[in-house]
């Protein structure tokens, strides 16, 4: 592997605060989504990353960034940035801005991200995980009085096990009391060695502002000529293409948002989608279809849920659903580890490699 | 009405929106509308350049929607995410923008507005 290139791995964060029950009106319907742009801006700077283009429905706002996006709904924001940004360094400004416009107080943190394909070009504090957890719990240790952290799997015997999970999760309380009776859920899919052909398809083969198409054009090429649009039909997608390769896209379906980002380089190619919602069932199913656009060699899921209302949800009916939308794929699930953290939420984590009966289908073709 | 040229135009009214129409019909005038909300993050870090573009278009009409005060517009012109920029001539739709994207904004307004205040 080269000893450096574009890091695909990105680091998610996800903050929910509590709306004002009363008083201000647009600021308990719509909180959030009024933070300033000034604040955004800054946030955004301290990451080291920026807007590419945007767009909002009657639920939320959706940002295309140039490491990859942010999701703003009235109550939660959701930011994941890749290569070597400084995520972390948002959570002070936004925390910040949130409480001082808005008057929000914050109400839970969760924090995950992969294994980097290249640690050693991480920037303080994403280098090492211990370092994030610090700069966490100094950051939010005040309003979150429950927090946790873990690395998924727990340690395992096979040491080819290289793919790792790290969660971090905060709350104001250690079970649901405070729940609004939303269920919210969360799939993360993570894919390495993807097929080159597939890859292909995410480089410019012109260049933006040529003959009049932009990066913006291009990207909705890409998603309509890979089959991301068809991933989920109903819902509004906004591409981006980057030079000389590279492709973001967030999608938009009422309260739903799905999120697709590529590094296609040879070597260390990568490609994440993401989905969250309200609902289980359709987000699981959507799993299948963007993995079949990348036909990856190495694949990995997890799955966040809270809220109440999830009797019906346990984690074995997760991983089977996983495991169900993955293996027809080619692909065999390698581990699984599912763990509670505070805030009556679980997060699920399988990983899947291709099988060698799928290889030799593939050479062979 | 006197629309100050080089400005944004911010309809409140449905009798306002549909007068600028007319007049911009009637003088085969490029009209680029921007579909609005006061709550939706995407529209406020697009305002500045949707104004800049006023100003380097003199000759062209830029009208700013609220979604939520002229609600039968919004309906009417099918809006379904903000900013929704619509660019109409000779009451015809001429391209449709969903979102806020820059390269997108200033591509189309040139292409249909014809040259700048300085070309």
């Amino acid at each position: 592997m080269a000893s450096s290139g574009f890091e695909g791995f990105e680091k998610r964060l996800e903050l929910v605060f509590s709306l004002p029950s009363c008083g201000d009106g647009a600021r308990a319907q719509h909180g959030l989504r009024l933070l300033p742009v000034g604040a955004l801006r800054e946030a955004l700077d301290t990451v080291q990353c920026a807007v590419v283009s945007a767009a909002g429905n009657a639920a939320f706002d959706a940002y295309v960034l140039s490491e990859s996006s942010l999701f703003v709904y009235p109550s939660r924001a959701i930011l994941k940035t890749c290569g070597t940004t400084r995520l972390l360094r948002a959570v002070p400004i936004l925390l910040r801005a949130a409480a001082g416009e808005l008057g929000l107080a914050l109400r839970s943190c969760r924090y995950s991200r992969g294994s980097y394909l290249f640690p050693e070009a991480q920037p303080f504090p994403h280098a090492d995980f211990a370092d994030e957890i610090r700069f966490l719990d100094g950051a939010v240790l005040s309003a979150l009085r429950f927090r946790r952290s873990s690395v998924m799997p727990p340690s395992q015997r096979h040491s080819q096990q290289q793919h790792k999970w790290h969660v971090y999760a905060a709350s104001t309380s250690d079970d649901d009391q405070h729940v609004d009776g939303a269920t919210h859920f969360t799939v993360e899919v993570c894919m390495t060695e993807l097929d080159r052909t597939l890859a292909r398809q995410f480089y410019l083969t012109t260049t933006p502002g040529d003959g009049r198409r932009t990066s913006h054009a291009i990207g909705d090429a890409m998603t309509a000529a890979s089959g991301l649009g068809d991933v989920n039909p109903r819902s509004l997608a906004f591409g981006y293409a980057f030079a000389p390769c590279g492709y973001s896209m967030n999608a938009l379906d009422g309260a739903r948002y799905a999120t697709v980002h590529v590094t296609p380089e040879d070597g260390h190619s990568y490609a994440s989608y993401e989905c969250g919602g309200a609902e289980a069932g359709c987000a699981l199913a959507s799993v299948g279809k963007a993995i079949a656009v990348f036909r990856p060699a190495t694949v990995s899921v997890s799955v966040c849920y809270d809220g109440a209302g999830t009797e019906a949800i346990n984690t074995a009916s997760i991983w089977s659903a996983v495991a169900d939308a993955v293996e027809p794929m080619g692909l065999a699930c390698r581990s699984r580890a599912a763990e509670a953290f505070p805030g009556a939420t679980t997060v699920t984590y399988q990983t899947f490699t291709r099988t060698p009966a799928s290889l030799d289908m593939i050479n062979h073709s | 009405m006197a629309a100050e040229k080089g400005q944004v135009i911010a309809c409140h009214t449905k009798e306002e929106f549909d007068n600028q129409m007319k007049a911009a019909e009637e003088a085969k005038t490029l009209v680029v509308i921007d579909f609005t909300a006061s709550w939706c993050g995407p529209c406020r870090i697009i305002a500045p350049v949707f104004a800049e573009l006023a100003k380097s278009y003199p000759h062209v009409v830029f009208l700013k929607v609220d979604v939520d005060e002229l609600k039968e517009v919004a309906v009417e012109y099918k809006v379904e995410a903000m900013p929704t920029f619509l660019l109409i001539k000779e009451g015809k739709e001429v391209h449709k923008i969903v979102g806020a994207r820059k390269d997108d904004l200033l591509a189309k307004v040139a292409e249909h507005g014809g040259g700048t205040a300085s070309a």
